[in-house]
């Protein structure tokens, strides 16, 4: 709201004018991304939404796949494992990423770029090979168990892989980045001195904490968490390699539809499904984020 | 409200091999405005910030009153501060902010609500306490910011650069303002500035700093009239350096110098110092206390180089025979002396400070 007040009066008529003129860039110029995505994703998703209810079951009743995903108690357990697995990844990436990015912004100084660097550099590899270290590690022989089997922790090679606790490792490892970048950007916007305000009027670090720098970085909190929320909800890799396919996700589903059972339409519905609780999460962190802005 | 003295010991900080504070010892006065004054980096944020219990210092230790609060983190320490940029909390209405304080103290809402509002009348803004921080002037963010440090009723009130962000005329208004809040609260407070004139107009005593040491203490008039060395002399307005030697004492008290530099002639400084005979002095006379007189009286010959008119008073830029630097004079903006003028410059005897060390 303010920020819209805000630019229509700085957009004065004749310095509005002048800035036209000069302009390279006009609307044409987003033609070539316009068309690219039509062609590569609005077309596809019309296409998937048409195959989920035309499709094997669908042909008779186009609402078969839909009915069944929402009423079956099979799939809603699915579902709500999905949800459950999202939410609580979340939570971990949270509960482990805000430490640090607190750390990066207030702390760290000149090891910020070095940080930064470990935190991004695993994203430049790809996900099957991370997921891949951890199954090398937690192998029945891999790293763990026989450092733990020499040090007699434990008597005999236990099967760490093949437990649900595993894919949640695997998961909080590939999503601890975005949390954690998502909420030193709006950390670093929080002035240390309003900290110290809240020192000098007598608040102790946690009361600081509480009161003033999690209220004020509740915008990067938010984008994180929907951040992370939608990426695990769409995300099949890790719970394919790990956790010996016991943690049963809807978009392990969709590929399982898809390349063992070649369901397309019962595959296209869930697609959708999956889509349509995305755009929900992302509508409500923009609503949350525009609702809260404020200036630091 | 009962004032407290401030007191520090012979605190010292260093941040990696730089030396931020020299020992420094400093003894405020229960009710006392202190303004530390000096250049960026010459200490005086440290010397606040250790006040605070932000920075630690390596040696020494805080007395506020008899307690020393040396090792207490900045919450126990019941200080109120006033930052550059205000620092209010975004998210926090008004009366919010002011009664932040309160509410750490554990203050029931009705209390700290109506006392927030005490605040808010005193310092001028008593309709204000739903407004958002965001719809503020500077010059109401700064108040509220005032009301802020005060509604905790602290021992002592620290002000880091409290009005730099204000405009000029909105500045000295505030100025005045601050000051008599803070005699009329009798609270004992450390004003922070790099601003000669806030810090002349604010204070009860300047502790002009550099490489963080105080170089000189003392009321205002005393710190800009009678300069210790030539920093105290430049940092607090512009002042006329001379050099010379001295010649012999007068029944009065004052030396008879003869200036070198110029052409020879004999002038004559104010010291209490004991000066020998033939001892190289150099001394500085500020602009407003040279006199210009005809050419053909006594003084330093010297020519009118520029006229520059700034308001309230002109100031001359002059030449004078056998010197490199300009002089300085301000003088009446009615009947001005014309550029190149030929003129004599002289100054009463009391108006010439002996500073320390070589020009």
């Amino acid at each position: 709201m303010s920020m819209q007040t805000l630019t229509s009066l700085s957009a004065s008529p004749p310095a509005q004018s002048k800035r036209n003129r000069f302009r390279l860039a006009t609307g044409s110029w987003a033609l070539p991304a316009v068309l690219f995505l039509v062609a590569f994703l609005i077309v596809p998703l019309v296409a998937n939404a048409f195959r989920s209810v035309t499709l094997g079951e669908a042909a008779l009743n186009p609402w078969a796949y839909y009915e069944k995903l929402l009423l079956d108690s099979y799939y809603s357990g699915i579902f709500f494992t999905t949800f459950k697995v999202s939410l609580v990844t979340t939570l971990c990436t949270l509960v482990l990423g805000y430490p640090v990015a607190y750390f990066m912004v207030r702390y760290a100084g000149r090891w910020n770029a070095l940080i930064l660097f470990c935190m991004i550099a695993p994203l430049l590899t790809s996900i099957i090979m991370r997921t891949f270290g951890w199954r090398v590690l937690l192998a029945r022989r891999g790293l763990i168990n026989v450092w733990a089997t020499d040090l007699g922790i434990i008597s005999r090679p236990l099967d760490i892989l093949n437990d649900p606790l595993v894919v949640y490792i695997g998961l909080v490892h590939v999503m601890a980045p975005f949390m954690v970048l998502s909420i030193t950007a709006v950390l670093q916007g929080v002035d240390v001195r309003l900290e110290e305000s809240a020192r000098v009027l007598g608040a102790n670090r946690w009361r600081t904490f509480r009161h003033i720098t999690l209220p004020l970085s509740l915008d990067g909190i938010a984008t994180g968490c929907m951040l992370v929320f939608v990426i695990t909800n769409g995300s099949f890799l890790t719970m394919l390699l790990l956790g010996g396919g016991k943690v049963q996700t809807l978009s392990l589903l969709i590929y399982q539809q898809f390349n063992l059972t070649q369901d397309v339409g019962f595959a296209a519905a869930m697609g959708n499904v999956l889509l349509i609780s995305a755009m929900v999460c992302v509508a409500l962190q923009t609503r949350f984020v525009r609702r809260r802005g404020v200036k630091a | 409200m009962v004032s407290v003295p401030l007191s520090l010991r012979g605190i010292s900080k260093s941040f990696g091999n730089v030396q931020a504070l020299k020992p420094l010892s400093l003894d405020v006065g229960a009710g006392e405005m202190i303004a530390l004054l000096g250049p960026s980096g010459c200490g005086k944020t440290t010397t606040l910030r250790s006040i605070a219990g932000f920075e630690q210092p390596d040696t020494g230790a805080i007395y506020i009153g008899p307690h020393d609060v040396t090792e207490l983190p900045p919450n126990l320490r019941d200080l109120g501060m006033v930052f550059q940029n205000y620092s209010l909390f975004p998210h926090m209405s008004v009366g919010e902010n002011v009664a932040f304080g309160l509410k750490m103290r554990g203050i029931a809402r009705a209390d700290r609500e109506r006392r927030a509002r005490d605040l808010l009348k005193l310092v001028r803004l008593g309709d204000f306490a739903d407004r958002e921080i965001h719809q503020l002037s500077g010059g109401q963010q700064q108040r509220v910011a005032l009301a802020r440090a005060l509604v905790t009723d602290p021992k002592i009130l620290l002000l880091d650069e409290p009005l730099g962000a204000l405009d000029k005329n909105l500045r000295e208004s505030m100025q005045f303002e601050l000051r008599e809040i803070q005699r009329r609260l009798g609270i004992t407070s450390i004003l922070v500035t790099h601003d000669q004139e806030e810090a002349l107009t604010m204070s009860d005593r300047v502790a002009v700093m550099s490489a963080g040491e105080i170089v000189q203490i003392g009321a205002p008039a005393e710190v800009y009239e009678k300069p210790v060395n030539r920093f105290v002399a430049d940092f607090l307005g512009t002042a006329n350096i001379f050099s010379g030697s001295a010649l012999a004492p007068e029944a009065d008290g004052t030396w008879r110098v003869a200036l070198s530099g110029t052409e020879p002639v004999e002038a004559r400084i104010t010291t209490n110092k004991a000066l020998a005979a033939g001892e190289r002095v150099t001394f500085a006379v500020r602009p407003e206390r040279l006199l210009i007189g005809p050419p053909d009286g006594p003084g330093l010959t010297a020519r009118v180089r520029d006229v520059v008119y700034r308001g309230s008073f002109l100031t001359y830029e002059l030449d004078a025979a056998g010197r490199t630097t300009p002089l300085f004079v301000y003088g009446q903006t009615r009947a001005p002396v014309p550029v190149s003028s030929a003129v004599r410059l002289t100054w009463e005897p009391d108006c010439a400070v002996l500073l320390e060390g070589r020009a």
